[in-house]
């Protein structure tokens, strides 16, 4: 579409569309992601978005009457392909959901499941040094330290979130995905991943879904309104929300309806 | 105006709702009242069902108390002078028992009773009294040597006199051996160790204790999982489709067919035989035998614990699914790392209502043969048992009215089984829930 630069994409969709039965909820769609940059989806309610998110790492399989067309390619990769392993994949691209939903199991357990189950530890001292950068980089590790063993379900809403970001960045992924991460949050708890966001900009390609366009203006470098299941206009952030191209992305930005 | 105004506008002007008007104090009153009636049939029904249960209990324990006691008479015997053809050596042999009995024991015995408790001082005595008499011998081959007193049964009419239930020639006798202090009364050790008899003296509710036992074992390595994989397959992996639809209707129905229709399905394929080009294959199992039972009975309770596990694994917030599918966790890892975990408390509490309706069935097994005479508890899966509701059913048919006591304390037996089951259930749950 619009505003792509000439290095190769970390991520490519190109002229995707995604069925539930007969219903088509994101029609033609084509947009790049690239390293150390964050590419915020913005829309109303029920635009596709989150839809269209959860096809970068194949969330979508998880749903029997979902059907995708289109390519979207992972390092130049069609992560659709019939070589491509779906566990190897979502491994490179993490996601963090819109509910915090971590385990039912402790704090260290939380973030030493993903690379306990890839293998990714040689040893047990090099597993806890996974969790220590994971919660350190995820900004959690100096309110858990002293209490790894405890549940993770026992923290507060927003602690939850950041141990769902340390959970993802475990496995060492290359892009993350967040559905609206912070929506069930409380101010606060929202600018600390707002926060979390930012710093975790220069080691992976991050992509965002939120409803909050102010939020999408705080953390993102590039912006891509949806509406009824359509990319109406994507560009850089600041352009975006400043001078619109599309009549009904200034209608959005402008609090005409959404 | 252009547009039509909203009905509102139209309405009369309305009065300030009273909320203390005579109509509005009457409809309070009326849902205070509906909330009482409502609380009080409640109530009702609680009591109701508690004081069934209460009826149930008190006259099983009223009336099968007795069968965990045992009524002896101390019987001095002169073995010596009774002069048994039977030597020391036949004594240590397998066939002392015949040598025993055929050496003149029971006649012994019964001269014994006359001399010690009169001339119808045989009739006090069960008529198994000289197998105790044989035990003690066997144990201590001295006793054919001297004077010795050894506590045998009392016949089931002297135990009813002792109560004053019997008639007039047995309450003599208890008065009189009373006098000589020969009746003891003690725990019913008899009844937890032994098996089957005709006598109600010498039965035990043992051999069909075990027998239950191994056919649970059965049913439940055969139904668990089995039951348990259908389960997850048919939520986790197959395809929803009108197949998997007829299958899970298919399910639900085999829940609700009666539990002799297994029987007769045991009895056809299990010991049925067929003749196929000239040769007759099977039956593939032994009759009567605890595998037949289990195997059977895990049929019949295989729906049940298939419709438990699938509620208990739906029940796992699909979240969690989302969360080990999001950072690459194959789909059994999903299952085997946290769905199965989260779902392990329903599914052992469906498992545990389905081995306690298995524990408690009777008519699929009478079909199967597991309702024979049977003596001695069994020794392998493959060797002829019955089981506690069964063993409660043949006596309930007794004659005897000594089995009516024995017959109340095996149910007694059973209620003790089925709620140490329900207690197990219990606690697993509450121990796997505290994870959550």
């Amino acid at each position: 579409m619009t505003a792509l630069s000439p290095a190769p994409h970390k991520m490519s969709a190109r002229g995707v569309s995604v069925f539930y039965g007969d219903k088509q909820a994101v029609k033609d769609v084509s947009i790049d992601v690239d390293m150390d940059k964050v590419t915020a989806f913005i829309g109303p309610s029920g635009c596709g978005k989150s839809t269209f998110l959860r096809t970068f790492n194949r969330m979508n399989d998880t749903i029997a009457s979902a059907r995708v067309t289109g390519e979207i390619t992972l390092d130049g990769a069609d992560i659709y392909a019939d070589d491509m392993d779906v566990v190897q994949l979502r491994a490179r691209v993490g996601m963090v959901f819109q509910k915090p939903n971590p385990f039912p199991k402790s704090i260290f357990e939380n973030v030493a499941y993903g690379p306990r189950i890839h293998g990714l530890a040689a040893s047990k001292s090099d597993l806890e040094a996974i969790v220590e950068r994971s919660l350190k980089r995820a900004g959690l590790w100096e309110e858990v330290k002293d209490r790894l063993s405890d549940s993770g379900t026992a923290l507060s809403g927003g602690q939850q979130q950041r141990l769902c970001i340390a959970r993802a960045i475990a496995v060492d992924p290359e892009v993350i995905l967040m559905d609206e991460p912070a929506s069930a949050l409380d101010p606060i708890a929202t600018a600390k991943i707002e926060e979390l966001i930012h710093e975790l900009r220069g080691r992976y390609a991050i992509v965002i879904v939120t409803h909050n366009m102010q939020q999408a203006a705080r953390v993102s470098q590039r912006t891509a309104f949806f509406h009824l299941g359509q990319l109406v206009e994507y560009g850089e952030t600041d352009n975006l929300f400043t001078a619109p191209r599309e009549e009904r992305t200034k209608d959005y930005i402008t609090g005409r309806y959404g | 105006m252009t547009k039509p105004a909203s009905p509102a506008a139209h309405a009369p002007e309305r009065q300030p709702t009273d909320w203390k008007s005579a109509a509005m104090q009457k409809r309070i009153r009326r849902r205070y009242a509906a909330e009482r009636r409502f609380r009080m049939l409640g109530a009702g029904a609680v009591i109701v069902s508690a004081a069934f249960l209460a009826f149930l209990l008190v006259t099983m324990v009223a009336q099968g108390w007795r069968g965990f006691t045992a009524t002896e008479l101390a019987l001095p015997l002169d073995l010596k002078a009774a002069q048994l053809k039977v030597t020391r050596e036949q004594l240590n042999s397998p066939a002392a028992d015949l040598a025993l009995a055929s050496g003149g024991l029971e006649e012994a015995v019964q001269n014994a009773a006359v001399t010690a408790f009169g001339p119808d001082g045989a009739s006090f005595l069960a008529p198994s009294a000289w197998v105790w008499v044989r035990d003690a011998v066997k144990r201590d081959p001295s006793l054919l040597e001297r004077r010795a007193t050894i506590n045998v049964p009392a016949a089931t009419g002297f135990d009813q006199a002792l109560t004053g239930d019997g008639d007039a020639a047995m309450e003599a006798g208890v008065a009189r051996l009373t006098r000589q202090n020969a009746i003891r009364r003690g725990f019913n050790w008899t009844f937890l160790h032994e098996s089957d008899s005709t006598d109600p003296v010498a039965v035990g509710i043992w051999g069909a204790l075990k027998g239950s036992l191994m056919t649970m074992a059965i049913t439940f390595l055969i139904a668990f999982p089995v039951g348990v994989l259908s389960a997850i397959y048919l939520e986790e992996y197959a395809p929803k489709n009108r197949w998997t639809d007829l299958i899970e209707v298919s399910i639900n129905n085999l829940a609700a067919v009666p539990s002799i229709i297994f029987g007769l399905l045991g009895l056809a394929v299990f010991l049925g035989t067929w003749e196929i080009g000239g040769r007759v294959y099977g039956p593939m199992l032994p009759r009567s035998a605890p595998i037949v039972g289990g195997v059977t009975l895990a049929l019949m309770i295989m729906p049940v614990i298939v419709i438990a596990s699938r509620n208990a694994i739906k029940g796992v917030p699909p979240s969690i699914r989302d969360a080990a599918l999001g950072i690459g966790a194959s789909p059994i890892q999903v299952v085997f790392h946290h769905v199965l975990p989260l779902a392990l408390p329903g599914i052992l509490t469906g498992t545990i209502i389905g081995m306690a309706r298995a524990l408690g069935e009777t008519a699929p097994l009478l079909l199967i043969g597991m309702r024979a005479f049977i003596v001695t508890p069994p020794g392998s899966f493959t060797d002829p048992a019955t089981v506690l509701p069964v063993q409660i059913f043949l006596w309930s048919d007794e004659v005897s009215r000594g089995f009516v006591e024995k017959t109340s304390a095996a149910i007694l037996v059973l209620l003790a089984v089925l709620l140490a089951m329900n207690g197990l259930a219990i606690y697993l749950r509450n121990k796997f829930e505290t994870r959550w």
